[in-house]
């Protein structure tokens, strides 16, 4: 029963999304459109973040490179879909080129390394005459009604949000899921147990890139309009970096409790506190940071009893690792 | 006797500072070799530049009659041979069972079938005396426990070549036989062993011939008895007592 709770609860969950358009007005279409972005991509970092322990800082930047690669190709007469398509492939493509030597660093090193992927980025998206330079891009409007933009958007952005979870449902047992979290708890031991660490690190990243930047093109399609300094903005990653970590890194469910608390807490803070509300939420970050430093999951309130077949812990799906690893 | 394992002249600087000094030793197929040697001598030094953690500044290593040379660690574990840590290095965040699991899905020769794959694993914790505690999560254990994960991981990988680097060390007598019994037992079975250990009791009882490293060179090598008897082996470890206590071991 307990190896199908994950299913049942996402399936219960999808249906909730399926049905939500009905019972929400148009601000909160978009709010809960915005809060299952952040879903994807936190859950996108939580792979190489989580676990691989690659801190990927400048992740956000495969959100900038999703939305140019649709803004571009739709101003040139592709169609969405395909151009949502290429939005995961050209991010991935760009994971696997830089992957190779970046990966090869560990630590604060390898967190400054995609800082720096993210400016070169934003600097090389701002100088290409394609990609409108520092001025931002037009996206083709969207041609149905203001409400038919809504739920197709909020749609798009649950289904990303969805793949993203059951992606990283499915790493965390493949056989890539049990080579970065070794990769994580010893890269010496691992590789001395015939693990191809290079091989295992890109390909988490990859993946992370691609749906990153799946959701970044569907931002771009949605907002119209996008620009270099917001598209590459590192606020992204520094937002997405708290909400994995907040929520409970190397777990599958940490990062949408996360994204969805700092999303709806901000966005609360923010109706009612206006300029204020940027504080109170450093605030919160700070007291979270401090009293549950392994992440909402890791509160007792969530602890599950038990273990699973085959001597795998499913209550670390809950984000439960007992004694104090590093997780 | 052919060698399995071929160590030529092999140094390795770090800095200015000569780990390792044009050493040279061979390891034949199915043989027990223990190596010995004070702290800093270049013991694990040695052990990193078999497994390819290290590379050797000069010098050769050569496994089953292919040089290890800018080899990756991943592919050497794939030509059969596994190693252990001194310092135990177990997957935290997973099971007891699911580290040997990763072990041997991942390490050991190619073209060992799902089935064998899994088969090892089983295997490796029954003879470690782990499969009681094959579900607790690895951070659980105690030093003992985790050398003895060390230990499964290694065995389900089913080497060729066996590295210990002091599986013993911080083992209370009773572990330390628990440990040699299985050690034994998997040499005897045919898996080539190299031995690296402190507590002198277990490599003068265990291994048949012993290379003493010093100052990362070969000072003395022969069988446990010579070696104690060596004037400058003992002169290595003047003061420490501990080559003498090796004489009345078994």
């Amino acid at each position: 029963m307990r190896r199908y709770a994950f299913w049942l609860w996402l399936l219960l969950a999808a249906g909730l999304l399926a049905l939500a358009p009905l019972a929400l007005n148009e601000y909160w279409m978009r709010v809960a459109s915005s809060v299952l972005m952040w879903v994807a991509m936190a859950e996108a970092l939580n792979i190489i973040l989580g676990f691989a322990g690659y801190p990927a800082f400048g992740n956000g930047a495969f959100l900038g490179v999703g939305g140019y690669t649709v803004a571009v190709l739709m101003n040139h007469g592709v169609g969405f879909w395909p151009a949502l398509a290429a939005s995961v492939l050209v991010p991935g493509l760009i994971a696997t080129a830089i992957g190779v030597p970046v990966l090869r660093l560990r630590g604060h090193y390898f967190a400054i390394a995609t800082i720096g992927v993210n400016f070169a980025l934003l600097s090389l998206i701002q100088n290409l005459g394609f990609t409108g330079g520092g001025s931002g891009l037009s996206v083709p409007l969207y041609p149905g009604s203001a409400e038919a933009l809504s739920v197709m958007f909020f749609y798009l952005f649950a289904g990303l949000a969805v793949v993203s979870v059951v992606v990283t449902q499915l790493v965390r047992g493949s056989r890539l899921g049990y080579a970065i979290r070794a990769i994580q708890a010893s890269e010496e031991a691992a590789a001395v147990m015939g693990i191809n660490g290079t091989l295992y690190k890109v390909a988490a990243w990859v993946i992370s890139a691609m749906l990153t930047g799946a959701a970044g093109g569907i931002y771009a399609y949605w907002n119209g309009y996008i620009e270099p300094v917001s598209m590459f903005d590192i606020v992204t990653s520094v937002k997405l970096f708290i909400m994995v970590l907040i929520g409970g890194a190397g777990t599958v469910v940490g990062p949408i409790l996360g994204a969805v608390g700092i999303e709806v807490v901000s966005e609360y803070l923010w109706s009612t506190l206006g300029g204020l509300h940027l504080a109170v939420l450093g605030l919160i970050i700070l007291l979270a940071g401090v009293f549950v430093p392994r992440g909402l999951l890791s509160l007792r309130f969530w602890r599950r009893r038990g273990r699973g077949r085959d001597g795998a812990p499913t209550n670390r799906t809950w984000g439960v690792d007992e004694g104090g690893g590093a997780s | 006797m052919t060698s399995l394992l071929e160590i030529s002249r092999v140094s390795r600087d770090f800095g200015g500072v000569r780990a390792l000094d044009d050493v040279s030793f061979s390891v034949a197929e199915g043989e027990m070799v223990g190596l010995i040697g004070p702290n800093g001598a270049g013991k694990t030094t040695l052990m990193n530049v078999i497994c390819g953690l290290t590379r050797a500044t000069e010098g050769a290593v050569v496994f089953a009659g292919s040089s290890l040379n800018n080899v990756r660690p991943n592919a050497i574990n794939h030509l059969g041979i596994a190693r252990t840590f001194q310092i135990p290095k177990p997957f935290v965040g997973m099971t007891v069972w699911e580290n040997v699991l990763t072990a041997s899905l991942f390490g050991g020769r190619r073209g060992r079938s799902a089935d064998a794959r899994r088969a090892a694993v089983e295997r490796a914790l029954e003879i470690v005396g782990l499969s009681p505690r094959a579900r607790v999560a690895a951070e659980s254990l105690n030093v003992a426990g985790r050398k003895r994960l060390e230990l499964a991981r290694a065995l389900a990988m089913e080497p060729r070549l066996l590295l210990l680097d002091e599986v013993m060390a911080g083992l209370n007598l009773k572990e330390v036989e628990a440990v040699m019994g299985v050690v034994e037992r998997v040499n005897g079975e045919g898996v080539t062993v190299l031995l690296i250990e402190h507590v002198m009791k277990a490599v003068m009882g265990l291994a048949r011939r012993i290379v003493v490293l010093h100052h990362g060179q070969v000072l003395a090598e022969g069988t446990p008895e010579d070696v104690t008897r060596d004037p400058d082996v003992i002169a290595a470890y003047l003061g420490s007592g501990i080559a003498y206590e090796g004489q009345d071991a078994r």
